[in-house]
């Protein structure tokens, strides 16, 4: 089997004890930064993507370790839901309804070490799905031309716009932004400076990291200082109790289907893991409906379903990342322009022409998750007390961090001024709604978006029906269509009301 | 009402993009879209959801108190002090004279706050530039002093 080989070639990568420690160590930090509430995996990956650059790591190992903290997040975001009722990140949402009524009923030791089950259930089970996809979908992807990519990016924005966010004209004005942001700088086909305003430090291009640790990092400090007074909120004790067989039994079939939902809507481009929690939250909902139920007083089935889901849908997200070149979520968006900067394209050629990372990122993630098994039942203890960390130390860590990280990248001032700007717009935007996300996404794709667009009227001598040629432009133009009417089918079947809940609090 | 300040912000803004671009001056094309299509694209499809936004604007729900701006301002100040002394002080004088305000902004007495944030300054510095090798300023104002 082809696979087989695959799988070792990566696991030869991830058992270097360089990468090694470093998944160990994205892990740690992913589940704490996971669990302290409000800094999700989007700003812990932000965070550290400057210092993975600035160390000279070579790429797969910095992928391994940011990787790391993305899933390793999806762990950790659990732990202050179930305790404190504060989802440590969007995708833990859902676990407060079940959650925090179990441990409040002093099963919170039960409720932590069965969601760290179904996390781990989750995760595997999409990893395995995959290992046996991801090659698949590279090997049809390899067949896109110019016109199938421009659509692959057209469907990927109408999915943002459809279900992330409050308003579908919201998360466009923000791909827009991004997509605006990624044009500034020397235009590569023609020499020409673009919206530079003259600045040398925009010659070649606005910087990712500057715009993602502004946009994201910066703008947390914001949000952290109007709300820091809600956080003295008291840790309720672990309790004794701990998960059983039977619960684990009770809940197999739950674990199974939130798995596959959330890998699916992982793979989907723009839909990450809030959506998946919400999506296998109400699923199960209605499926236990009228056998014992009591979904939102502590229901294990109600824990584990959201828990499943969104560390299949981290997992399932990873998948266009590498296969297509197409982020599944907002911090799959930051892991793909990190591998940009280390000049590497993702796209279907990865899997042939850099089979050590493609393969080394996964076969890590077969490491990470264990390691984030044991972290997380034996070692709960601990992430527990890390849990009443104050705010008073935790913020001035998180602004020195990203100040060097971003002066290391340059040694230039004006950065950090750009970055503090657009800390303050990015905060702005998402106190009127704006998911930052779509920002993120536009900027990454901006670029791709319009080489592809170029290049397949470069073909077709500026003919713009080049565009719906062949079957498989055919079948995204028709994909992007069902994705702009289905979210109005769902609204039908009372999935609304999670989703908005869901999108509260953005990826 | 904040909706329709931004989407008026980003009206102008997107006319300026579609003027601007079709400034460019582009001396050779080898391919027939050329570099200003695609800013025009974008800027005509900003317009569009633009007037969407000023038509339809959200409920406003973000109310901030006059102290929560105070707050808000502080912690911006404090962030544009923190990028004008970074690379002139140095990064352990900046990092400890920010980090205090800051922890103080969270609740920290002084004394506490000042005391973490010179053990945090002093001990990050040698982590980042002797254990990551990172380029982290010394000072370029006491470049002449020492």
């Amino acid at each position: 089997m082809d696979v087989f080989s695959h799988l070792a070639t990566g696991f030869s990568v991830a058992f270097l004890p360089l990468n090694l420690l470093l998944v160990l160590l994205g892990c740690f930090i992913g589940t704490l930064i996971g669990s302290l509430p409000g800094i999700g995996p989007i700003n812990g990956v932000a965070i550290l993507l400057p210092l993975a650059y600035a160390l000279g790591l070579p790429p797969e190992s910095a992928l391994i370790l940011l990787a790391g903290v993305y899933y390793g997040a999806e762990y950790g975001g659990r732990i202050s839901s179930i305790l404190l009722n504060v989802p440590g990140d969007a995708g833990a949402i859902m676990t407060t309804l079940d959650g925090y009524p179990l441990s409040r009923k002093g099963e919170g030791g039960r409720a932590l070490a069965l969601s760290a089950i179904s996390s781990f259930a989750g995760s595997m089970g999409a990893l395995l799905m995959m290992v046996i996809c991801a090659p698949i979908l590279s090997q049809f992807a390899v067949q896109f031309g110019p016109s199938e990519y421009v659509w692959l990016m057209i469907f990927a924005f109408t999915c943002l716009a459809t279900m992330v966010g409050s308003r579908p004209a919201k998360t466009i004005v923000g791909v827009l932004i991004g997509l605006v942001l990624a044009t500034v700088g020397i235009d590569s086909g023609s020499g020409v400076l673009r919206f530079t305003m003259g600045i040398p430090n925009f010659f070649d291009g606005v910087d990712f990291l500057v715009v993602v640790i502004g946009m994201f990092a910066i703008s947390e400090i914001f949000v952290l200082l109007e709300s820091w007074a809600r956080n003295d909120l008291g840790v309720r004790p672990l309790g004794k109790s701990f998960v059983t067989v039977a619960d684990l039994l009770a809940v197999k079939w739950v674990v199974f289907r939130s798995t596959v939902m959330g890998f699916l809507i992982g793979v989907l481009p723009g839909t990450g893991a809030s959506i998946a929690s919400a999506v296998a939250y109400g699923t199960e909902k209605r499926f236990a409906e009228g056998k014992n139920e009591h979904f939102g007083e502590g229901d294990i089935r109600g824990l584990a379903a959201p828990e499943a889901s969104n560390n299949a849908s981290a997992v399932g997200a990873m998948v266009p990342m590498l296969t297509l070149g197409i982020p599944g979520s907002g911090t799959t968006a930051i892991l793909l322009g990190a591998l940009m900067m280390f000049n590497i394209t993702p796209g279907p050629l990865l899997f042939e022409q850099r089979p050590d990372i493609a393969w080394g990122l996964i076969a890590s993630m077969f490491v990470g998750n264990i390691a984030l098994l044991v972290m997380n039942l034996p070692m709960i203890g601990l992430f527990v007390r890390l849990l009443s960390i104050r705010q008073a130390y935790l913020v001035p860590v998180i602004a020195m961090l990203t100040f060097v990280g971003i002066y290391s990248i340059h040694g230039d001032s004006f950065d950090l001024f750009f970055m503090v700007l657009l800390g303050v717009v990015g905060f702005l935007l998402r106190k009127l709604h704006f998911s930052l996300a779509p920002v993120i996404l536009g900027l990454v794709l901006g670029e791709v978006l319009e080489v592809n667009l170029r290049r397949a009227l470069s073909i077709s001598g500026g003919d713009w029906s080049v565009l719906l040629d062949g079957p498989i432009t055919y079948v995204m133009a028709i994909a992007t269509v069902v994705a702009v009417v289905a979210p109005s089918l769902m609204r039908s079947i009372k999935m609304r009301k999670l989703l908005a809940k869901a999108n509260e609090v953005e990826d | 009402m904040y909706d329709r300040i931004l989407a008026g912000i980003l009206l102008v803004l997107s006319g300026l993009i579609v003027w601007a671009a079709l400034q460019f001056d582009v001396p050779f094309q080898y391919e027939p879209l050329g570099p200003k299509a695609f800013p025009v694209i974008l800027g005509i499809l900003l317009t569009i959801f633009s007037v969407r936004l000023i038509i339809k604007p959200d409920e406003n729900s973000w109310h901030p108190t006059a102290d929560i701006m105070k707050k808000l301002l502080a912690g911006l100040v404090l962030m544009i002090v923190y990028a004008a002394l970074f690379e002139g002080a140095g990064f352990i004088l900046a990092t400890f004279l920010v980090g205090s305000v800051f922890s103080w902004l969270f609740g920290e007495t002084p004394k506490r706050a000042a005391l973490f944030a010179l053990i945090m300054s002093v001990i990050s510095y040698f982590l980042l530039t002797l254990l990551l090798q990172l380029n982290v300023p010394s000072g370029t104002w006491w470049a002449g002093v020492f």
